[in-house]
């Protein structure tokens, strides 16, 4: 067995023990059930939400609004850092807005974002938007400005112009970091999406959260939570595959 | 083909080379020695417009296509296997792929790198990622070539390799070469003609040495010449003077 199996052998053994042990603790009544559940009925509930069918519009309002508020705020991130990064101007208007924005934590902005934008999709596209836009800002402007200089003198002394320093100096140096912070990005933007449905919406699994939190149910709580858990891993693990397909020059 | 008159150059204004005047002719090998910090690496780069001179002039008789340069750290594109580093200044003189990588790979075969072209830089040792920047300069022809103590960080054994192909290499092809060094005796093993730089702030040429020993050269026997022994002592001597005041 490789180390990194035995790893990954030892990591189950302890949560089946874990797991193990939680149940029996709830079934003997020494955890009390209604605040902590056995696994069995989190999983009950779990296989219920799937086999109601009911689970499915609320998987796809979130993914929706995260999955946009991801590419829209990546998007507008790389747009306004590289506009910074070209103009001094730009940078001298944009960062005190990007640093205010950065110090405080954005989701408190959901209420005015629902105000603004209405509890449809909109509102929680915008929050996961601002929450992504803002950290590909400062990721992709320090990427510019952290450019190897040894780089671009060594191209352009081979004689390439500019379209060949930014495809092959410039690009290549703020795709290695875009990557590594598309992990961190996954998970605002799920963020973004799930805290805007829990503030105010009428469906989205912060919306089912919230409805579990009004109706004291434990069980679908943390269904819900570890669903949430499963899919933003499984979000990182595409994203790590495509960092690692990318980056295998390393 | 290269001529450099007056030339001054400094950071914020405030002079650190003050009127520097040399000249590389069509195929001769000229060394430039001198204390840190005197300005030797920013000729180079004035040469080759990264860096703008506040006076002076600098007249070339070669296509600034034609001019490569040779830096002190490999600066290879880590993310771009050794063939593709190879061949951009190929690709960016508008070569197709096919030709441009041939043409790569023939490089790659001469200076001893063979079969390693889908490797990536990550994976090579400090002597072969030397030799890929070696090729990637080379690869396009050029006739005036600027080193910038290009070997100064590799053991002595690789260096003396490398330096002994490289000397080759310019030998067998006729191109000018300006080179910097902080190596007296590399200076001298490999040029026609050596200039050394006062201490700066406000560094200038003080002496020219013309080396009176034949082409092609060995570098393990040339230190051996009876005229290599003398004049590396009078260079030393003289560049101790120069650093002498400055470390004062």
């Amino acid at each position: 067995m490789s180390p990194r199996a035995r790893d990954w052998s030892i990591q189950a053994e302890m949560l089946v023990l874990l797991l193990a042990a939680w149940e029996v603790l709830a079934r003997y009544g020494v955890i009390d059930p209604f605040y902590l559940p056995p696994p069995s009925r989190v999983g009950g509930t779990l296989a219920q939400l799937f086999i109601s069918g009911e689970i499915w519009t609320h998987i796809v309002a979130t993914f929706g609004a995260a999955l946009l508020g991801l590419l829209i705020g990546s998007l507008i991130g790389m747009a306004l850092a590289m506009l910074a990064a070209a103009s001094r101007a730009t940078f001298l208007l944009l960062e005190p807005f990007m640093t205010a924005m950065n110090a405080v934590p954005r989701i408190v902005l959901a209420p005015l974002l629902i105000i603004w934008f209405g509890i449809g999709i909109a509102s929680k596209v915008a929050l996961a938007v601002l929450l992504v836009a803002v950290l590909m800002f400062f990721a992709v402007f320090t990427a510019i400005a952290q450019v190897d200089r040894r780089l671009i003198d060594r191209v352009r002394t081979l004689g390439c112009g500019r379209r060949l320093v930014l495809t092959e100096v410039y690009i290549p140096s703020i795709a290695m970091v875009l990557l590594s912070s598309l992990k961190v990005a996954v998970g605002f933007a799920f963020t973004g999406a799930i805290v805007g449905e829990f503030v105010a919406s009428s469906r989205g699994l912060g919306y089912l959260l919230n409805f579990a939190q009004a109706s004291f149910n434990a069980s679908l709580t943390l269904a819900l939570v570890l669903l949430i858990m499963a899919f933003v891993l499984l979000l990182l693990g595409v994203a790590g595959l495509i960092e690692r397909r990318l980056l295998r020059w390393r | 083909m290269l001529t450099i008159e007056g030339l001054v150059l400094g950071y914020g204004g405030e002079p650190v080379l003050d009127g520097v005047d040399l000249s590389v002719g069509a195929g001769r090998i000229v060394a430039l020695v001198g204390p840190s910090g005197s300005g030797k690496s920013s000729i180079l780069r004035a040469v080759m417009q990264l860096q703008e001179p506040l006076a002076g002039r600098i007249t070339l008789d070669v296509d600034r296509a034609e001019i490569g340069m040779l830096f002190q750290d490999d600066a290879l594109l880590p993310w771009r296997t050794v063939r593709d580093n190879v061949a951009l200044g190929l690709r960016a003189r508008g070569w197709d792929q096919t030709r441009r990588f041939e043409e790569a790979e023939a490089w790659l075969r001469r200076v001893g790198l063979a079969g390693l072209g889908e490797r990536y830089p990550g994976r090579l040792s400090g002597g072969q990622r030397k030799r890929v920047a070696l090729a990637q300069v080379l690869v396009l022809k050029p006739r005036l070539l600027l080193m910038d103590e290009p070997f100064s960080a590799l053991d002595a054994i690789v260096r003396h390799r490398i330096s002994q192909d490289l000397l080759g290499l310019v030998e067998r092809e006729g191109i000018a070469v300006l080179l910097v060094t902080h190596d007296l005796e590399e200076a001298l093993a490999l040029s026609d003609e050596t200039y050394l730089l006062s201490a700066g702030p406000r560094a200038r040429i003080s002496q020219r040495y013309d080396v009176p020993l034949t082409r092609p050269r060995d570098l393990g026997a040339v230190r051996a010449d009876p005229r290599f022994g003398p004049l590396a002592a009078r260079l030393w001597r003289d560049l101790s003077a120069a650093v002498g005041p400055a470390v004062q």
